[in-house]
């Protein structure tokens, strides 16, 4: 009788179970536990966002797949667990940092850009009829200063100085809890942030990593050369 | 008998869950923000004492650039009197294009706020900028689908057509010239573009036949005048400066 109890709590994503949790929402975060890992460090005046994007198969035709997304000019965005839920995600936090340039003429901050699409992802926990979002977001940005927000399916925010969400997230954040220091310049951000990926997928390759650096003049993706020469210092 | 939670659990979706959400802020569809938004092209009412531009706008193309330029006078009254001499009326709107704007100042403010941000949502959403004719047929649906009072000529320059300079009208209607003028004062500035004008000047010639058009115009037509705006817009991107006398283009 106690398991059908609770098999029935999950059923709808609006109702709490006695013990006052969300199982749809948990569930949502399985999903992101089970998605390719992705991490951020925050810099002094850097941040650095890096997904661990293997090619599956030799006849995939996409090759360069897109895991770290450019929004304006200022912020970088990843997402760990389902990919399609991501996608949308990507895009209602480009939408938004376009509408704050229309209403305002200035750049999204990074913190307001985190919570309009986190305040979307709470919807998704108290109204009917649909599910939550399967995916945890990084958002990393530069707005004078540099940040980096996590965001989760229930539609939690939380500032991090390093941060990792997917599989392997803890581990990645052990590496961070250990390596991480004061001060760190784009290279040492670079590195740790690499470090931190190759303990959450364990024997990382950098042709494998999709990794884009922010600071305040903007985004840029960091090449394979780079990247490489990164991880072999760092390891 | 057994309370079962899931039998109400899927009964109704909440009203505000219904429209709003799949046809708006996810959707599938991934359209353009004025689409989704109209209040963002739409017209407030025209006030009477709104300032405008009245102006003088010119665009020609030379081989490897775009030049617009433009006067700096904003005033009321069909340039009874002037309300700012100093008003920048070409704006970059793309890396590679830049739009020469007559009409209502309040207006052309928020087209040009509009088409950076349609430029830049779709070049975050497909990796690279619009192309001219995206831009263009672009900047021709906000002006149909809107009341905004604006005429603007775009100029630019991409890998399809090299430069190119268009003229917009307020029906969205798009045609693109080898030069063009626009405004208040296009008839005096046609006049200089039709003795001045040739297909092959060099970037600095194209700068001052321009200048030249806008400053005739600026002699006679009053709403246009106090100095003139010429923007160069290469491969490179947008360079704009900003002149106090027509003689001092270069």
């Amino acid at each position: 009788m106690q398991g059908t109890d609770q098999q029935a709590y999950d059923r709808g994503t609006t109702i709490f179970s006695p013990d006052g949790r969300l199982y749809q929402v948990e569930y949502a975060r399985e999903a992101v536990g089970q998605g390719a890992p992705v991490v951020g460090v925050r810099g002094e005046d850097s941040v650095v966002l890096a997904a661990h994007a293997p090619d599956r198969s030799p006849l995939a035709a996409d090759g360069d797949t897109e895991k770290v997304s450019g929004v304006d000019d200022h912020v970088a965005v990843a997402g760990a667990g389902h990919a399609a839920d991501t996608r949308q995600l990507v895009d209602l936090a480009r939408r938004r940092a376009q509408q704050e340039r229309v209403r305002y003429g200035e750049r999204v901050p990074v913190d307001e850009l985190a919570t309009a699409v986190a305040d979307h992802l709470q919807e998704y926990t108290q109204s009917g009829g649909a599910r939550p979002y399967g995916t945890a977001l990084l958002v990393a940005g530069h707005d004078g200063t540099p940040g980096l927000v996590e965001i989760d399916p229930s539609g939690a925010t939380r500032s991090w100085r390093a941060d990792a969400v997917g599989s392997g997230a803890s581990d990645a954040i052990e590496r961070f809890e250990d390596g991480y220091g004061p001060a760190l310049g784009d290279g040492d951000a670079l590195a740790l942030v690499l470090d931190g990926l190759d303990a959450a997928v364990g024997e990382l390759d950098a042709a494998d990593v999709d990794a884009t650096l922010v600071t305040s003049t903007g985004t840029e993706r960091v090449g394979e050369d780079r990247l490489r020469a990164a991880h072999e210092s760092a390891s | 008998m057994l309370f079962r939670p899931w039998a109400f659990a899927l009964v109704v979706r909440p009203t505000h869950h219904s429209d709003d959400r799949t046809a708006g802020q996810t959707g599938g569809e991934r359209r353009p923000l004025h689409e989704r938004d109209p209040g963002l092209v739409e017209d407030s009412g025209s006030a009477a004492d709104a300032a405008e531009t009245g102006t003088t706008v010119v665009g020609v193309t030379t081989e490897d650039a775009a030049v617009l330029a433009a006067d700096q006078r904003a005033s009321v009254g069909g340039g009874r009197f002037v309300t700012n001499k100093d008003t920048r009326k070409v704006e970059q709107i793309h890396p590679t294009a830049a739009a020469a704007l007559s009409g209502t100042v309040g207006h052309l403010q928020q087209f040009v706020r509009v088409l950076r941000s349609e430029s830049r949502l779709y070049a975050d959403r497909r990796g690279d900028p619009p192309s001219l004719t995206a831009l263009s047929t672009l900047a021709g649906g906000v002006l149909r689908s809107s009341p905004l009072a604006v005429s603007p000529l775009l100029g630019g320059v991409d890998e399809e057509r090299g430069p190119a300079v268009f003229t917009l009208d307020g029906g969205g209607g798009v045609l693109t010239d080898d030069y063009a003028a626009g405004g208040s004062g296009m008839q005096l500035a046609y006049g200089v573009l039709e003795q001045d004008y040739e297909p092959d000047l060099a970037p600095s010639e194209a700068r001052q036949v321009a200048a030249r058009a806008v400053g005739s115009a600026s002699e006679r037509d009053t709403a246009s005048g106090n100095g003139v705006t010429v923007a160069t817009v290469t491969r490179e991107g947008v360079e704009t400066d900003e002149y106090d006398a027509v003689e001092e283009v270069a």
